[in-house]
């Protein structure tokens, strides 16, 4: 046995799995650097040459993934305020105030049987949650989130939302039909007649904006309510706001208007022969649709990632980093411990009982804080999208609450209140508002 | 160095690449539309036909017209026909398209259409097609209310026709005794 083999049979466990990761890791960051040494200059060449394009799979990746985290956020936000409502203490276990709980989940629904029921129709039963899904993330492609900061900007955008938010009946339907069972073709019914019917206020509330914005582009309606809280369209539309706010809610399927899975009556409705991440989908894709809907209220008639006021001190940040020069090695190396001994000091000679260590901990943790709240609050001074995202985020999630608030308060219509209701009034206010903001704009501009 | 603009070794505009793509999906779901055997598959194959539509629309320059194609066509016209059908077939209906008896007036329907499409690209002068303009929303606007503002009222008073037409077919069985 040679001396490599003998130190081998020496080592533990976590030393030999050390022994084989170091030297890999090693070489292949060194493969990599050379990698980009190479051919990177070649790579953000090409990558810059096609901006256009690029841009556009970054922005649908970026649309992709950013579903799954803020599904996660508001299946939590709902379970924990609605907990709150009914006087439970909601979700607990799973991290701090259970709020991991929503990760376990998707776990879960990841690691359960893909089931399908006999007498499915096999290909549409497995294609309609991928139609739901995409409908989704498809009109999520347009929203405006901050200045520069979109899929895309579409001259049509708002048609183009519509549109792609109308396929989500599709895949429902095929739900529906393809489960073999009569709960989940009621379901898939249902949500047919209830989408159509509402869909058509829907698209009649925001006429009036568009004639008001003279484009369908959601990113100009945003910049055309730039300036303070009075020029957001929502003091110029409020009937156009309740309409669009109501049908939204009923295009959405939230409470009260979910007599799609109405669990009471029809179990749940076109999801019941759904299991495992086939179901997750039509989960998540319940929730994103919840954040698209607060998000284009907010677009439409919130004036978007505009501030509901002017910033009355003007800040501009000139600070640049680069002219400290080796002050800048110096701040990066030295500050951090220095600022860490200094937080900790206090605690370690105010109490007696913490030792120094402990201090240290508590003097890194308190560091961390300034530290992540300084870079945040330069970004916000310096950058204009990170104050509108942070403005276009708070509104969607006030929009958000709201959609969680009613599913906790308010009960479920019966299915004929709610055509009545689509037909009988809610048309004919849009009508009525699309009427008075033509003749408005007809005799104030003329 | 960007992308070239046809595709190598064929020289295939992007564009062309993409029409033929689509035009094979379009006549592939078109067909399938009439040979299927279950009527809810049909009505799905005639929804993929008419987002390739869609898709051409947006290629050739127009993608209000693709949006609302997406958005009346398959949001509104195609889930209504699954509707309908869901609601008046069951599954225990026979598997085999029961309406599929009109063998000679579908023969004669097909060889007019085949005439007229036969007549249309005979009198089309290809050449003189030109490069796909993108028609924005306004120009739209602007010719649809302006030029054609006759065509379009009249085909306003013949969907509203339509519309009483059916709501009093539906409403006529009710007459007797409520």
């Amino acid at each position: 046995m040679t001396v490599v083999g003998r130190t081998w049979e020496r080592l533990t466990i976590p030393g030999k799995i050390l022994a084989v990761v170091i030297p890999l890791g090693a070489v292949l960051t060194a493969g990599l650097a050379i990698l980009i040494a190479v051919i990177g200059g070649a790579v953000v060449q090409f990558l810059v040459d096609n901006l256009p394009l690029v841009r556009f799979v970054v922005a649908a990746t970026i649309v992709l993934l950013m579903t799954v985290p803020s599904a996660f956020l508001i299946i939590y936000m709902e379970m924990k305020v609605i907990a709150l409502m009914n006087l439970r203490y909601g979700p607990d276990r799973v991290g701090p105030f259970g709020s991991a709980l929503s990760v376990v989940h998707g776990l879960k629904v990841l690691m359960k049987e893909d089931f399908t029921p006999t007498g499915a129709d096999v290909p549409v039963f497995t294609l309609a949650p991928v139609v739901v899904y995409m409908s989704s993330v498809m009109s999520l492609l347009v929203l405006p989130f901050a200045p520069g900061l979109f899929g895309q900007d579409f001259n049509i955008g708002l048609l183009y939302f519509f549109a792609m938010g109308g396929l989500t009946v599709v895949g429902l339907l095929m739900a529906g039909w393809s489960s073999f069972n009569k709960y989940s073709l009621l379901g898939g019914l249902r949500s047919a007649a209830q989408v159509i019917s509402y869909e058509i206020p829907l698209t009649l509330s925001v006429v009036g904006v568009i004639l008001l914005a003279g484009t369908m582009s959601l990113n100009q309606i945003v910049l055309g309510q730039a300036g303070n809280l009075f020029d957001w369209y929502i003091w110029r539309q409020p009937l156009a706001f309740v309409v669009f706010f109501i049908a939204v809610t009923a295009e959405a399927n939230r409470t009260p208007f979910d007599l799609t899975e109405a669990d009471s009556e029809i179990v749940a409705g076109f999801a019941t022969e759904y299991s495992g991440m086939r179901f997750g989908f039509f989960f998540f894709a319940e929730y994103v649709n919840v954040f698209i809907a607060s998000g284009l209220t907010v677009a439409v008639f919130l004036g978007g990632w505009n501030a509901p006021f002017n910033w009355p001190w003007p800040v501009a940040v000139g600070l640049d980093p680069g002219s400290l020069g080796i002050g800048l090695l110096l701040l990066l190396t030295l500050g951090p411990p220095l600022a860490i001994v200094v937080l900790g000091l206090p605690f370690y000679l105010l109490n007696s009982r913490i030792r120094f260590w402990q201090a240290l901990i508590i003097g890194f943790g308190l560091f961390n804080v300034i530290a992540v709240a300084a870079v945040l609050g330069l970004a916000f001074l310096s950058f204009d999208w990170v104050v509108g995202l942070l403005w276009f985020m708070g509104k969607t999630y006030v929009f958000v609450f709201t959609f969680v608030w009613m599913r906790g308060t308010l009960p479920r219509v019966r299915i004929d209140q709610l055509m009545g209701f689509a037909w009988k009034w809610l048309l004919p206010a849009a009508l009525l508002n699309l009427f008075v903001t033509a003749f408005a704009i007809l005799v104030l501009n003329r | 160095m960007a992308i070239p603009d046809a595709l190598p070794f064929i020289n295939l505009a992007w564009g062309d690449l993409l029409f033929l793509i689509l035009s094979a999906v379009l006549v592939g779901s078109a067909l399938l539309v009439v040979t299927l055997r279950d009527i809810i598959r049909c009505g799905l194959a005639m929804m993929v036909c008419f987002a390739a539509l869609a898709g051409l629309y947006v290629l050739i320059g127009a993608p209000l017209v693709a949006a609302a194609q997406v958005l009346v066509y398959i949001g509104a016209i195609s889930v209504l026909v699954l509707f309908a059908i869901m609601l008046t077939q069951t599954k225990a209906a026979p598997a085999r398209l029961v309406f599929q008896t009109q063998a000679l007036p579908a023969a004669i329907a097909a060889a007019i259409l085949a005439f007229l499409i036969a007549l249309t690209v005979g009198a089309t002068n290809w050449n003189a097609v030109s490069a796909p303009i993108r028609t924005g929303t306004a120009i739209l606007a602007r010719v649809l209310f302006d030029q054609f503002v006759l065509p379009f009222e009249i085909v306003s008073v013949l969907l509203l026709a339509a519309v009483i037409g059916g709501i009093f077919l539906a409403k006529r069985e009710q007459d007797g005794p409520a």
